[in-house]
């Protein structure tokens, strides 16, 4: 229970406690995954994170402008927003 | 049902050519179907309005009228899944999460669509974010099987495989990260294709397993999914894995002879007699291999032990990758955000309590936890093991085969509420995880009249023969294309 309140924590959702039965009844369900891939042995085998090689796509660092239109639409899609800016809870203390 | 809408796509497109057939037509037939039978199916999440449709239906026609040139999909219908961003249009990703959001630019595959002249008839449903095989978890509607209101649709492209089976479209998009396309397609008796990853850009694409997605193609028959897979795949600089390989296509590869079937080796894994199935669908795989025997088709058996890792695998490695993906979803930029948090922690926690749905969460949760510092190694790091393992083997087995072939799905669709085992996907899941590419056809009707599919597997970027191989399957099938669900 106190390992589900860490992982919510950093999954940063808020699970009360009502909903933490049932977490916790479906991912142990879940953990059993976790023990059947200890089975093979795998210690020579790379990790493969992708099946394709992944490529550094470079450009040259220049801002380009954005048209008015499309910044508006951006900043409207936010749930607060002044001017323009995105607005957002203080996040120093004081 | 209007005649017209049983036209295929290939077909549809020369007639619109040749004037023989008006797109307006063909849009206006769309969206009377859709009005007439979407209450009961629920396919579509949102449509474009009528008059702006019947606007760009009459564009294409008079373009063609005028001699002037036209795109390769002019004025075609087409069905777009409600996580690929079309601009100035609103994209919810069937969640609660982006109710309000509208997307400030085109998705490369929507931009190739736009220029090659389609008309997006609407956006269709999905389980939110894509995370789910029944389109149950979408927040706003639940989508029914075309050919059995009581059975889901499958998931999570089951909007756009119920709009097209229904007929209300001849072909859409979707996405597919662990066989979300083939297998809805599969379950309301359509054509579903996965590209090789890389193949198609997902840029503009709602990310859930980033080393899994491709766009992906539903429609009627094996044509109509290399025509639309011909536009949208190709290069693109935006989406670091898109492979730097020019458009294919695809269509003019395929010839309708069956000599092709006796060119291939067609592989089936022995691991394949393990899993429980649907008698049916046994029934139907034993009938469709003794066809190839008949039509002298060579048929190999190979060996992929990992197969029964797949599950496990799959969970693991896509948990991981949703928790990072999903991570972007904080209630700042975009999005929804809840009131009266205490401060900016507890305002991410809530807005994403508050707005995504279970099995988000439950993903996110389990994501969470394999990649933590203490459990990584045990867990993540293990799991991209086991997946080199398991294409080790795949690529063992293509040197025996060409193709992997097995049922589409190991289950019948189950009704609304009921489960489907972790294990029902798994022919299609191997595809994700080995980066190939994949096509389920629709192969029979059982008694009870639901489509039965099959699943054709093939190497990395062998996506044309895919289609040559799949198009002489489905000419051999006991499926008739040219029946619609009727309700």
């Amino acid at each position: 229970m106190k390992e589900l309140d860490t992982i919510a924590f950093f999954s940063r959702i808020k699970i009360s406690e009502r909903e933490k039965k049932k977490y916790l009844e479906d991912l142990s369900e879940m953990f059993d995954y976790i023990e059947i891939l200890q089975e093979p042995d795998v210690a020579s085998l790379e990790p493969t994170t992708h099946v394709t090689k992944l490529r550094n796509v470079w450009r040259e660092d220049i801002v380009k402008s954005c048209p008015k239109e499309i910044v508006d639409m951006m900043l409207n899609s936010s749930p607060e927003r002044e001017k323009t800016f995105y607005k957002v809870k203080k996040i120093i203390s004081d | 049902m209007d005649e017209i809408l049983k036209i295929k796509a290939n077909d549809l497109r020369s007639k619109i050519c040749s004037g023989e057939v008006k797109s307006l037509n063909i849009v206006k037939a769309c969206v009377t179907r859709i009005k007439k039978t979407d209450s009961k199916i629920r396919s579509f999440l949102k449509l474009n309005e009528n008059k702006l449709l019947e606007q760009e239906a009459t564009c294409s026609d008079k373009k063609i009228e005028s001699g002037k040139k036209c795109g390769s999909l002019e004025g075609i219908p087409i069905g777009i899944k409600d996580n690929i961003m079309m601009k100035g249009e609103s994209m919810t990703s069937a969640s609660k999460y982006l109710e309000n959001y509208i997307s400030p630019y085109d998705a490369t595959v929507i931009e190739k669509l736009k220029k090659a002249g389609a008309i997006f008839i609407g956006r269709t449903n999905m389980d939110e974010f894509a995370m789910g095989g029944s389109t149950e978890t979408s927040a706003y509607q639940k989508t029914t099987n075309p050919w059995s209101l009581e059975h889901i649709p499958g998931g999570s492209s089951g909007g756009s495989a119920a709009a097209v089976s229904m007929g209300m479209v001849p072909f859409a998009l979707g996405s597919d990260t662990g066989g979300s396309v083939r297998q809805p397609a599969s379950f309301c008796g359509i054509v579903g294709y996965k590209p090789s990853y890389g193949l198609i850009s997902r840029y503009g694409v709602c990310a859930l397993a980033s080393s899994f997605d491709q766009v992906g193609t539903l429609s009627k028959n094996v044509k109509d999914s290399a025509l639309l897979a011909s536009i949208v795949m190709g290069k693109d600089y935006k989406d670091p894995v898109c492979e730097p390989r020019e458009q294919i296509d695809c269509i003019s590869y395929i010839d309708d002879n069956l000599e092709v079937l006796k060119s291939v080796k067609v592989g089936i894994p022995r691991q394949l007699f393990n899993y429980k199935m649907d008698t049916e669908i046994s029934e139907n795989f034993n009938k469709a291999v003794d066809k190839f025997k008949f039509l002298s088709v060579k048929i190999v058996e190979v060996d992929i032990p990992s197969y029964k890792y797949i599950p496990a695998l799959y969970k693991i490695i896509m948990c991981a990758e949703v928790s990072a993906n999903i991570a972007t979803f904080d209630g700042i930029r975009y999005g929804y955000r809840a009131l009266n948090a205490e401060n900016l922690d507890d305002e991410y926690a809530k807005s994403r309590a508050e707005s995504l749905g279970y099995e988000v969460k439950k993903r996110i949760l389990f994501g969470t936890y394999v990649l933590g510092a203490k459990n990584y190694y045990r867990c993540y790091h293990q799991a991209q093991k086991v997946r080199t393992l398991l294409i080790n083997q795949i690529s063992d087995a293509y040197k025996k085969c060409d193709f992997i072939f097995s049922p589409a799905t190991l289950q019948m669709p189950v009704k609304f509420g009921e489960t489907l085992s972790e294990e029902c996907d798994v022919f299609l899941i191997a595809a994700n995880l080995a980066g190939l590419p994949g096509i389920t056809v629709p192969y029979n009707f059982t008694n009870s009249s639901m489509p039965v599919g099959m699943h054709f597997m093939g190497s990395r970027f062998s996506d044309v023969k895919l289609f040559q191989i799949a198009n002489a399957f489905e000419k051999i099938s006991d499926f008739d294309l040219n029946k619609y669900p009727e309700l």
